[in-house]
């Protein structure tokens, strides 16, 4: 079982704010999956390690450069952009 | 059709542009129409054909694309209030080679939020409805694409399998979805959810569309260090004997799967028979931990990926808050919606000090014993054929609470995807409702021309007529 402390603090690690009013719905839910997933951390069976399908590693193009994207297109999609930067405000 | 000027291609787009007016509102399987750039397309066809040019393949085919596949210039937001404004300003891959080919986009489909759900209710738009019946779901992730094809709004569409969601929803909605080889087909330009699992590939009104929509798109790409490519083209190898082909029924995909499924599955083993198909029943215990498995490492994958929604560089961005850190996880709780946030919370603790060990680092343990599984199970046979899902389409709303009891629908998809084989859905007929069943070969990688070939063949043996609903649509 996982404790509302350990939901909330899940949430902190993934970037997320559970409402207090969520806290009860989700520990349930994440209760449920987890159980689920012990199917998994329970099991006898030993498996090996899994190292790709193909087994090939370290896949790199040649150090040739490419053009790239535009500066101002990749701030397109900024909600905030100022002198060629994303701008970020301290507080909205 | 358009080559010998029966219709012309701005003719036949403008016929699925008015049958989409009419017919979507009660599907809801896109989200976006495009009908600007399809016109521009179609009119730049005429012109070839015009000039005497042969036309490729696909050339001026009307067509769709999941929306997490990226398209310069047209929104595309994976059906999440994330992503709701964000314009790419890049093409994928796939949509850079149907481009190029003058594929006419009649606009983007709905999806589950990032791709994550099998009901296609996940979405920030609201749910698409199946063509069979719209008060049931489409299936997901890619249930707009499937609705759209089935109903003849579309001839083909692309959608993405993650764990499914291409093969489930053709099921439900009795069209054909084709997941490839993991690899084949190149994921740049794809929104990623779980990047060892996702891969892009088509849903079509048959298998023969399907082929050649693979041999197309399957090449490899710079862009994406996983992709190779495909080995060998499909189209040319469709229609040759299957006599002798072994095709093996793995016993624990037909557990808890109702009658009038396996009554559907079972009719086809007298068509495969009667091929000279050789089919044998074995045992495949280790595809009980598929969910678990591909649920932690899908989980895990995810909650590295979805990360970058920041509010910052693209997306939504809270309106309010006092400092940086705030701003970041108010604008990821008020942009993802449950479903997403759950599985981010699972992926977080799988991944966490404590617990690495107990899942993720066993979950992938057990995906190499999986993929080892199907390679022992491919020493005997060539193929392997299982119920796609274990049930028809059910009524929309039907899986709200347990999040538990909504993953059992991937119960026999999401193997394929934990050993990145490839894998068709094809329809064989109707359960005790009225709505189709789907049965899902799968092969080993790099088998598409095998696999579709038999597909092709049953088809084929079962009268060939293109899997839509009829009178809807197009319907030409």
């Amino acid at each position: 079982m996982v404790s509302k402390q350990e939901i909330a603090r899940l949430a902190k690690l993934a970037k997320l704010y559970v409402k207090p009013e969520e806290l009860d719905g989700l520990t349930e839910d994440l209760n449920r999956m987890i159980r689920f997933a012990d199917a998994v951390a329970t099991s006898p069976e030993k498996g090996s390690a899994f190292g790709g399908f193909d087994g090939r590693e370290n896949i790199f193009r040649e150090d040739v450069p490419h053009p790239s994207f535009r500066r101002d297109d990749i701030l397109k999609n900024a909600g905030s952009a100022e002198d060629g930067f994303f701008l970020v405000r301290h507080r909205r | 059709m358009l080559e010998s000027r029966e219709l012309s291609c701005t003719e036949l787009t403008e016929k699925y542009l008015n049958a989409i007016g009419k017919e979507n509102a009660a599907l809801n399987a896109y989200i976006r129409l495009t009908p600007e750039t399809a016109l521009e397309t179609a009119r730049r066809v005429d012109e070839d054909i015009a000039s005497g040019r042969s036309l490729s393949p696909l050339e001026g085919i009307p067509m769709t694309l999941k929306d997490n596949i990226s398209t310069k210039g047209i929104e595309t937001t994976c059906c999440s209030k994330m992503l709701q404004g964000y314009v790419p300003i890049y093409d994928a891959t796939v949509w850079k080679i149907l481009k190029d080919q003058n594929a006419v986009l009649l606009g983007k489909t709905n999806m589950d939020e990032f791709a994550m759900g099998s009901t296609c209710e996940n979405s920030c738009y609201g749910g698409a409805g199946n063509p069979h019946d719209p008060v049931r779901v489409a299936g997901g992730s890619s249930g707009g694409a499937a609705a759209a094809v089935a109903s003849d709004l579309a001839v083909y569409g692309l959608g993405s399998d993650t764990g499914g969601s291409i093969r489930e929803p053709a099921s439900f909605c009795g069209a054909v979805g084709f997941k490839p080889t993991y690899g084949t087909v190149s994921r740049y330009g794809l929104v990623a959810f779980a990047s060892s699992f996702d891969q892009i590939g088509p849903i079509t009104q048959s298998v023969e569309d399907a082929a050649l929509i693979y041999d197309v798109i399957s090449r490899q790409d710079p862009m994406d260090s996983t992709c190779t490519g495909r080995k060998t083209a499909v189209v040319p190898d469709l229609g040759k004997g299957i006599r002798g082909l072994k095709i093996g029924i793995p016993r624990e995909y037909f557990d808890n799967v109702p009658e009038d499924v396996r009554k559907a599955l079972r009719n086809t083993l007298k068509i495969w028979k009667s091929m000279g198909a050789e089919l044998s029943e074995f045992g495949m215990p280790s595809v009980k931990l598929g969910l678990p498995i591909y649920y932690i490492l899908a989980c895990a994958e995810a909650s590295s990926n979805l990360g970058r929604y920041d509010g910052i560089r693209y997306g939504y961005c809270t309106p309010h808050y006092q400092n940086r850190e705030e701003m970041v996880c108010k604008t990821r709780s008020e942009g993802f919606g449950r479903e997403v946030k759950r599985r981010i919370l699972l992926g977080t603790y799988v991944l966490s000090a404590g617990y690495y060990d107990a899942y993720y680092k066993k979950a992938q343990d057990l995906r190499g014993a999986v993929i080892r599984a199907f390679d022992d199970v491919f020493q005997k046979c060539d193929l392997i054929l299982t119920p796609t899902v274990p049930t028809t389409a059910f009524p929309k709303g039907r899986t709200g609470g347990d999040p538990v009891e909504n993953y059992q629908t991937d119960i026999c998809t999401v193997p394929v995807n934990i050993a990145g084989l490839p894998a068709v859905s094809i329809p064989c007929g109707s359960g005790r409702d009225g709505m189709p069943v789907g049965m899902q070969l799968i092969g080993p990688r790099f088998s598409e021309s095998v696999l579709l070939n038999a597909a092709y063949r049953y088809e084929q043996e079962t009268g060939g007529e293109p899997y839509r609903v009829k009178g809807m649509g197009v319907d030409l």
